[in-house]
């Protein structure tokens, strides 16, 4: 068996996880990506690269993904339907992983509408429970035609899930479509609203779900209650607590007051049971990841497993 | 599909015209009530016979995260989320076990092909009119899969 990678190997650990999340450059800038990378290093197990999201170009997340392994981090390639055929997201899974990326996160993708080419065709070959299969069926040494390969992936597969838009038990439902389809771990929308994410977490682990995946609870610090008020109205399934928006707008100083909502939330997400790790989406504002880590007590995070040559890995296979 | 209807459906593919008569039935049938897209390879019966190809991202597993509070559709917010609709359905029917099928990726070749014709050949797993849901449609990778946390 092939060396795991950090996220793998921590949640297989029991530990509790901590997973980033980072925007590739609206341009050809290699070290926008390195100098970023600096936020996460040794406080995040693994980062997400996000893959053109809202619909607007950026570098890719495959290419971004092998320049976060060169920055020091372990990434989580960012894939959705929305740009790539099933050919092509095979080929890119294959290349990914051959440079090094370890883990994949399986999406739809944000509408063209949203974004700035709101004229393109969509692909939409695969859905996201498919491209999780898709992955499933290369890790196991066939493409998704049925053909054999010699040389067989072995990615950690990731999927999304987000407890905030109705109906609730469709969620559920399409939760354990996609634990069936083969995802190892679930990343979430960001929590505003715990008594929702509580109900829904209580219908997974109803069903034990929870058992048969990693899930990792969204977070994000928020600036300013625009912000938040944003989320609120303008992101189609997302809902935010009052609670909240009325902390943020008593507060003198709005940035502090949002260091302390995530921190909250992310110490009492690591008192939930069923819940894994939080996904900490720092939109803008990665440099604020380090402190929320340690003031959440997340801090040191686990080593990263040792290192073994290709010759002992095959050794112990055998 | 048994050996009559594969016969059939044989005959009816080697006789263009009427192969154009039983597509203009069917689409007579589903055009109008379903709104179908003809994607050649129904899976009405999966999901309380409503159409998700109807869905802007051609969804065939369930709802994007973009359903609204509403349960309006990200994309247009004038209509309903497909998979919103499908729910409810599946719900007052009693078929909500049949929304956990797996179903597999869309045979883009079948565009345009007429779905009671590809059932009646055997090429798509076509009708199911049980509301009670098989191992075997949950499970798409089977036992061969790699192991699970």
């Amino acid at each position: 068996m092939a060396q795991l990678g950090r996220l793998e190997s921590v949640l297989r650990a029991a530990h509790f996880a901590v997973c980033g999340e980072m925007g590739p450059p609206q341009g050809a800038d290699k070290g926008a990506i390195l100098k970023k990378c600096g936020n996460f290093r040794n406080v995040a197990d693994a980062v997400n690269l996000t893959d053109n999201q809202t619909a607007i170009v950026r570098m890719s997340s495959v290419m971004s993904s092998v320049f976060a392994i060169e920055g020091g981090i372990e990434p989580i390639m960012q894939m959705t339907c929305r740009d790539r055929n099933r050919l092509a997201q095979q080929s890119d899974i294959l290349g990914a992983y051959a440079a090094g990326v370890r883990n994949v996160l399986c999406l739809s993708g944000d509408y063209m509408s949203f974004g700035n080419h709101p004229d393109a065709k969509g692909v939409f070959d695969l859905d996201s429970v498919q491209l999780i299969h898709t992955v499933a069926e290369m890790n196991a040494g066939r493409f998704l035609s049925g053909d054999e390969m010699k040389t067989p992936p072995r990615m950690f597969i990731g999927g999304a899930a987000n407890p905030f838009a109705p109906p609730m038990e469709l969620r559920v439902m399409r939760l354990a479509k996609k634990i069936a389809a083969g995802a190892h771990f679930i990343q979430t929308q960001p929590v505003f609203d715990f008594p929702r994410f509580e109900r829904w977490l209580s219908l997974i682990r109803d069903q034990g779900l929870d058992k048969k995946v990693f899930i990792l609870a969204g977070v994000m610090p928020v600036r300013s209650v625009k912000a938040l008020l944003h989320m609120r109205d303008n992101v189609p399934g997302m809902t935010v607590a009052d609670e909240y928006i009325k902390r943020m707008e008593g507060a003198s100083d709005p940035k502090e007051e949002g260091v302390a909502i995530c921190v909250e939330m992310m110490k009492r997400l690591a008192q939930t049971p069923g819940t894994s790790g939080v996904h900490i989406m720092p939109v803008m504002w990665e440099s604020i990841t380090p402190r929320l880590v340690e003031e959440a007590g997340l801090l040191p995070r686990p080593e990263p497993p040792a290192e073994t040559s290709d010759a002992a890995t095959k050794e112990a296979a055998a | 599909m048994s050996a009559f209807t594969k016969k059939f459906a044989a005959f009816v593919e080697r006789h263009p015209t009427l192969y154009k008569t039983v597509l203009l039935l069917e689409n007579a049938v589903k055009k109008p009530a379903l709104n179908c897209q003809s994607c050649g390879q129904c899976v009405l019966s999966y999901n309380a016979f409503t159409c998700p190809m109807r869905c802007p991202k051609q969804l065939r597993n369930g709802p994007c995260g973009g359903t609204r509070e509403n349960g309006r559709c990200e994309v247009y917010p004038e209509k309903d989320c497909i998979w919103f609709l499908i729910n409810e359905r599946a719900t007052k029917l009693g078929r909500e076990k049949k929304l956990l099928k797996f179903h597999k990726p869309v045979d883009r070749r079948l565009q345009g092909t007429s779905a009671w014709i590809n059932m009646w050949a055997g090429r798509i797993e076509g009708m199911s009119w049980s509301k009670d849901l098989e191992e075997k449609d949950v499970q798409p990778g089977g036992s061969k899969r790699d192991t699970k946390p």
